[in-house]
């Protein structure tokens, strides 16, 4: 039996079409990793799972149940981090894993779980007073109690510090080990690549690639990039030449003295001859292994490739609204949901973002 | 079924909260400080019984004043404040992704609701009472303990009814403003504007059948009506049925009518009580005010994305 079954899933909000036509199926036992920008109908999806909003297409089905008809029973066997969430502010951290283990009916020790996620010592605090990796940490022992067999985790390391993303990692893999299925979105890609068995990456609600880490690389038409050292400058109608060649995806400059080029693996020589024939001294040249970052934006940024060339400016912007989302949960949600195919475009930003939201989240209570 | 475990959930948090502990505060001020200021010092010792106060009923005709009336307007107001937001405020900081992210259906989300914050106000409402009962011994004011403990009873029933409405109303809303506005609207419907509305409703019938060519209506007929209509009020139900725990249903059904009304209304009950001015039917409305709403709620409930 599999864990989740998407299959032809459509949702459509009053303007917007947030999910569209997914199918997808996530095996007993697997950890999958579900990608996208934001907005790309990453938190819908999820919301389609616990039911907290109904397809207007398609069918989902959670550890064989019906998603919607028998949601309850889906809950009572899955741990969820919710995104978007807030804590009850008058109720303590202790009251919360009770209100958990109420629900689920089950025996647990709330000081046990609050232990396990590094918050016991807040246990009977406020969770009003717990600062947003806190309030994290909160949710995912709710999560965790009466041992799920599924997992469903919304960008679980947001609001997180390093070691607190990598405790949330290693609590994760040692569910996993038990044999529960792990279901997590992220846009922050170390993670997806340290821990997952597979991804599937969504783009503006559609599903457009589902694989292994190993296997999206030998997919990708990026999976090698070739860095060649040139004796001097290399002239822009020779670049275009280059980049007309069959099989290459992008040509830039490396400074004056080398050009990388994004190519299939069998284009590689073709690019080194056309070169030399039009006169550049080829001094080296480097194959380097595509980056999953590279794997994400080949597969995100496809159809805008064709549709604007000169939004970097805009996309600037929109990097910037990001940061600003991930402190304030509530609104992430709606910018999630509406914000249509916001794309992190900028390969360094991107990957900066995990130390910046450190910086603004330190585990201090407010 | 969980509801019990969101009912403790509900019932922890609201506990804690000011509004709850200033309500509570005031209840103790009001059913204390009324009973002591009545019974310690306005009345004379051998006119201390229980219905002197929480069976007053002041009729002038246009305008009438009572006792368990005032009490249930500040009842209303408070217990409809105890739920307006209990959906429309999880939905807005989230919360409820925590709640519904639990085995919880939305069912029990709605009961646990009801009988969380239904539980604060009661909680509230006893620690007055009981504020009440000290103050009673202390003068030594009669219990009549056969009519005090059901008219407590009833006015639990109000505070229960007054939840349900304003849980429903939270979960129609779209937003907490639309809760908060919509509460608003309708309290002042139940407290002002439900009195002029149930006597106009027969004048416009009796107009529309004298239109139609069927006659006007019988004066009784109108009376009957108009009455009916009024008690449909929850704030009214709850009124002449304390007033019936004291005074019997006959001179009960009278109350907060006006003198016209009373004139010909008075023959018709000494003859006999139709079923529906009786206690228990009008028992059963009040029912109805804890039951239909929720329901109503629930549906819309059921049916949203979060």
């Amino acid at each position: 039996m599999s864990a989740i079954e998407l299959d032809g899933v459509t949702k459509r909000f009053d303007d917007v079409t947030a999910v569209s036509n997914l199918s997808l199926t996530v095996e007993e036992g697997e950890i999958f990793g579900f990608l996208g920008p934001n907005g790309a109908g990453k938190s819908t999806t999820i919301n389609l799972l616990l039911d907290f909003v109904r397809p207007t297409d398609g069918a989902v089905t959670v550890l064989g149940h019906d998603a919607r008809e028998e949601s309850v029973a889906v809950r009572e066997r899955t741990g969820v981090l919710p995104e978007g969430f807030d804590v009850y502010d008058r109720l303590t951290g202790r009251a919360h894993v009770e209100f958990a283990i109420d629900s689920k009916d089950v025996d647990a020790d709330p000081e046990a779980v609050l232990a396990r996620v590094g918050i016991a010592d807040a246990a009977d605090r406020q969770a009003g007073g717990y600062s947003k990796g806190m309030r994290q940490r909160l949710a995912l022992a709710m999560a965790l109690v009466g041992e799920p067999d599924l997992l469903i985790l919304d960008e679980p390391s947001s609001g997180l510090d390093p070691a607190g993303a990598k405790e949330m990692r290693e609590i994760v893999l040692a569910e996993a080990e038990r044999g529960t299925t792990v279901f997590f979105s992220s846009h922050i890609l170390e993670q997806v690549e340290a821990v997952c068995d597979r991804v599937g990456i969504l783009r503006e609600g559609e599903l457009v690639a589902v694989d292994s880490i190993e296997g999206l690389r030998a997919a990708s038409d990026t999976d090698a990039s070739l860095r060649v050292t040139v004796g001097e400058r290399v002239d822009d109608n020779v670049l275009s030449a280059v980049r007309d060649l069959a099989g290459v995806d992008r040509v830039d400059r490396d400074g004056d003295d080398a050009l990388r080029v994004a190519c299939d693996s069998d284009a590689k020589t073709r690019v080194v001859t056309e070169l030399e024939a039009r006169g550049v001294s080829v001094t080296d040249f480097t194959t380097e292994e595509a980056s999953l970052e590279d794997l994400f934006l080949a597969y995100t940024e496809r159809a805008e490739d064709v549709e604007a060339t000169g939004a970097d400016d805009e996309t600037d912007d929109e990097m910037a609204d990001d940061e600003t989302d991930d402190d304030e949960m509530a609104d992430d949600e709606t910018d999630d949901e509406m914000a249509d195919g916001e794309v992190a475009n900028e390969p360094d930003e991107a990957a900066d973002e995990p130390d910046d939201e450190t910086a603004e989240d330190a585990e201090v209570p407010r | 079924m969980s509801w019990q475990a969101v009912a403790r959930k509900e019932f922890r948090d609201a506990i804690r909260s000011r509004w709850l502990h200033g309500s509570t505060l005031f209840f103790a001020l009001f059913l204390g400080g009324a009973p002591a200021l009545f019974f310690g010092l306005l009345i004379p010792a051998d006119l201390r019984q229980v219905s002197n106060l929480f069976g007053f009923f002041a009729d002038l005709g246009v305008f009438s004043f009572s006792f368990p009336g005032l009490l249930a307007l500040i009842l209303g107001f408070v217990a409809l404040s105890t739920s307006y937001g209990s959906i429309t405020e999880e939905r807005e900081t989230g919360s409820i992704k925590l709640l519904l992210s639990l085995p919880n259906s939305r069912l029990d989300a709605m009961l646990g609701k009801l009988l969380g914050r239904s539980a604060v106000v009661v909680v509230a409402l006893l620690v007055g009472f009981f504020a009440t009962f000290v103050v009673l011994l202390g003068t030594g004011t009669g219990l009549q303990i056969g009519s005090f403990v059901p008219q407590i009873a009833l006015t639990v029933l109000l505070g229960v009814a007054f939840v349900s409405i304003g849980l429903s109303l939270s979960a129609l809303a779209d937003s907490n403003r639309e809760a908060t506005l919509a509460t608003m609207g309708l309290y002042l419907v139940f407290a002002v504007l439900w009195g002029s509305v149930s006597e106009g409703i027969p004048k416009l019938l009796n107009y529309t059948a004298e239109q139609v060519g069927i006659g006007s209506l019988s004066e009784v007929l109108r009376v009957k009506i108009g009455v009916f209509l009024k008690y449909l009020n929850p704030l009214k139900t709850y009124e002449t049925l304390s007033a019936q725990v004291y005074y019997g249903p006959e001179q009960a059904r009278l109350v907060t009518t006006t003198f016209g009304e009373q004139a010909i209304l008075t023959p018709v009950l000494r003859e006999s009580i139709p079923f529906y001015f009786t206690g228990w039917f009008l028992l059963l409305i009040l029912l109805a005010w804890i039951a239909i709403p929720v329901a109503v709620g629930y549906r819309a409930f059921e049916q949203a994305d979060l």
